[in-house]
């Protein structure tokens, strides 16, 4: 336990609604520019190894735009309440959102339209936001000596994210200049990093709180989430530095080692159920069970990438799996459990009865979503397994119709909340009507 | 599962506040001692010899050591005593002059460590020092446990706006909260 845990009271961890929501509202918008955008570029997407063009832009539109932007707004805030240590200012976390919401949006434009002011704009807007959000995290971290289920791996994340920011400002330079030796060798390390090093690190960390969180269950022992670091570690190291190097065997390595890692992961939280006290696992899990059972499917394809498999075929589909597969099926599951919750939670804080989760969450469009997302994703695959460009619109247009049902439960969720707080008057019950 | 409160500790049910802040204390756990047969008084005493004014010392022992208490009350230690089970009580010492020198406590420990036990405005839960979410595991338990509601007095180190919805779900609200410096005390009961 570490000392001075008490000098912090809850109302100070609580963040106001709209630090969170802006992040969670920009996801939603964003989803939807990420779909679009790989249906505008569904042309290009068989066989898809890089260069700008909208298929680019709808990656980064979902990886920062989606999947970043979602992790952040949980993060400022799950962190302080799960660590018990503050996270930083107020004014900090709304700072992360100016500089790093219009930096996604503009960076994607850049690389839809190869505008060179709007990747470097973009770029440099994004990475600051980052930076800032990473700044906070650690300070967060660095007070916390328990939970290391959670820390390292969101230690790992930051590690990650400062690694594969430099890459990717290298990546966004080279277009000009020209300097990377072997730019796909760079772009390979920039995807480990991103994908399974920052935004995995994140998702497999704060599955260790919100999966029991959710399911009621008791957490992951802590000698589980110490073993998935690191070994994550030993994955991370081996595939991003073999992919860097151009050492296939070696990154193929760091790829059965992040298989180890995901069996270790899944397994530890498939215990998490059978104590769950929730005895019925809700919609939303549907989404996650699909992205524990992607995740290996990626890594695979990422370990048949390094070991020589045509890269025309297994690119696209290795980064398609990791993005679109695991974590946009992980994030939006996971997103659509936290913006209620979280709406409930407000809706109690100024004394008021608070809203009940039931009745804020809209069940049929987020039927739809998992229902597009899902045929999204198998129609995707074998379109990019075919090759079938045609395969790859048809599946981005479902990926599209399923963002436009997740955003209209997002409006619903917010309707629903303001119509609660309009009837419901606060309350007096003591210290809860003034924190 | 009763409270029994003696000396100024009656007036005042419940344990005491400056208890929050004994839990953060390492225990010195005496069984060992004792199981060798050796007599661990002596090693108590200069433990308690180098605990300042406002500081605390936590002992561990195989039954409620009465004696040990009395001495280091004359010494002007207040303790709250928690039976953890048959053959374990938890002393918390507290040097503050012995203005609340004596209390114990029967408890029953859930299988998220939280601790339990009854008084005279209902079920008691004790769930300082949990890390999330077994706090809120505990509290459900107990409120999924009871087969007639009752009102539960959470004794928690903060506000716990994660459990919020999930009582709602339940038809559970909080009545009341009081927060003061390391200890957080809500009143939760079924809505009317």
């Amino acid at each position: 336990m570490f000392a001075g845990a008490f000098m912090m009271g809850a109302k100070d961890r609580l963040l106001p609604p709209s630090v969170p929501y802006r992040f969670f509202a920009t996801a939603v918008v964003l989803h939807f520019a990420g779909w679009a955008a790989l249906l505008a570029g569904a042309e290009d997407v068989p066989g898809f190894q890089g260069g700008l063009g909208p298929a680019l832009a709808g990656l980064h539109l979902m990886t920062l735009g989606v999947l970043a932007m979602t992790a952040i707004g949980a993060a400022f805030q799950l962190l302080p309440v799960a660590t018990r240590r503050q996270l930083g200012p107020v004014w900090a976390c709304r700072l992360t959102w100016w500089l790093y919401a219009p930096g996604v949006a503009v960076l994607g434009l850049g690389m839809a339209t190869a505008a060179p002011w709007a990747l470097h704009a973009g770029a440099a807007l994004t990475v600051a936001g980052l930076a800032l959000f990473g700044v906070l995290v650690a300070r967060n971290l660095l007070q916390v000596t328990d939970l290391p289920s959670v820390t390292l791996h969101v230690w790992l994340a930051l590690a990650s994210l400062a690694a594969l920011a430099g890459l990717g400002v290298a990546l966004v330079v080279d277009i000009d200049a020209g300097f990377l030796g072997h730019r796909a060798s760079a772009a390979a390390a920039h995807a480990v990093l991103g994908g399974y090093g920052f935004m995995g690190m994140l998702a497999m960390g704060f599955s260790y709180v919100l999966v029991p969180m959710f399911v009621l269950a008791q957490p992951v022992p802590d000698r589980v989430g110490r073993t998935t670091a690191a070994v994550s570690l030993l994955a991370l190291g081996l595939g991003a530095g073999g992919a860097l190097a151009g050492q296939g065997v070696v990154a193929a390595l760091g790829g059965l080692a992040g298989l180890v890692a995901v069996g270790l992961h899944v397994k530890g939280l498939m215990e998490v159920l059978k104590t769950r006290m929730r005895r019925k696992l809700e919609p939303f899990f549907r989404l996650v069970k699909a992205a524990w059972a992607l995740l290996p499917a990626s890594v695979l394809a990422g370990v048949a990438l390094a070991l020589g498999a045509p890269s025309e075929l297994v690119a696209p589909l290795w980064g398609f799996l990791l993005v679109f597969g695991w974590l946009l099926s992980f994030v939006t599951g996971v997103l659509q459990r936290i913006m209620p919750f979280l709406a409930s939670m407000h809706s109690g804080a100024d004394g008021r009865k608070p809203a009940l989760l039931s009745q804020l969450t809209a069940s049929r469009p987020l039927a739809i979503h998992a229902a597009c997302h899902g045929a999204a994703v198998v129609l995707i695959t074998a379109g990019l397994m075919a090759p079938s460009p045609l395969a790859v619109a048809a599946g981005a247009g479902l990926g599209l119709a399923g963002a436009t049902a997740f955003a209209a439960f997002a409006v619903e969720l917010m309707r629903r909340y303001r119509n609660h707080q309009r009837t419901h008057p606060p309350q007096d019950n003591g210290e809860l009507a003034r924190c | 599962m009763v409270e029994a409160a003696v000396g100024a500790a009656s007036e005042n049910p419940g344990p005491p506040g400056w208890l929050a802040m004994a839990l953060d204390v390492e225990p010195f756990d005496v069984r060992p001692l004792l199981a060798r047969a050796e007599d661990p008084l002596a090693a108590i005493l200069t433990r308690a010899g180098s605990v300042d004014f406002g500081g605390f010392l936590v002992v561990d022992a195989p039954f409620n050591p009465t004696p040990l208490r009395r001495v280091l009350a004359a010494q002007g230690f207040s303790s709250y005593g928690r039976r953890l089970s048959s053959s374990h009580w938890r002393i918390f010492f507290h040097m503050d002059g012995g203005r609340d020198w004596e209390r114990d406590a029967e408890v029953e420990s859930g299988p998220e460590g939280a601790l339990t036990w009854r008084e005279e405005d209902g079920l008691h839960i004790d769930v300082r020092k949990l890390t999330p979410p077994l706090p809120m595991l505990a509290i459900l338990r107990a409120i999924e446990a009871m087969a007639m509601p009752e009102p539960l007095v959470v004794h928690h180190e903060r506000v716990p706006r994660f459990l919020f919805p999930e009582l709602a779900e339940r038809g559970w609200k909080v009545a009341r909260v009081t927060e003061e410096f390391a200890d957080v005390r809500l009143w939760l009961e079924p809505e009317a």
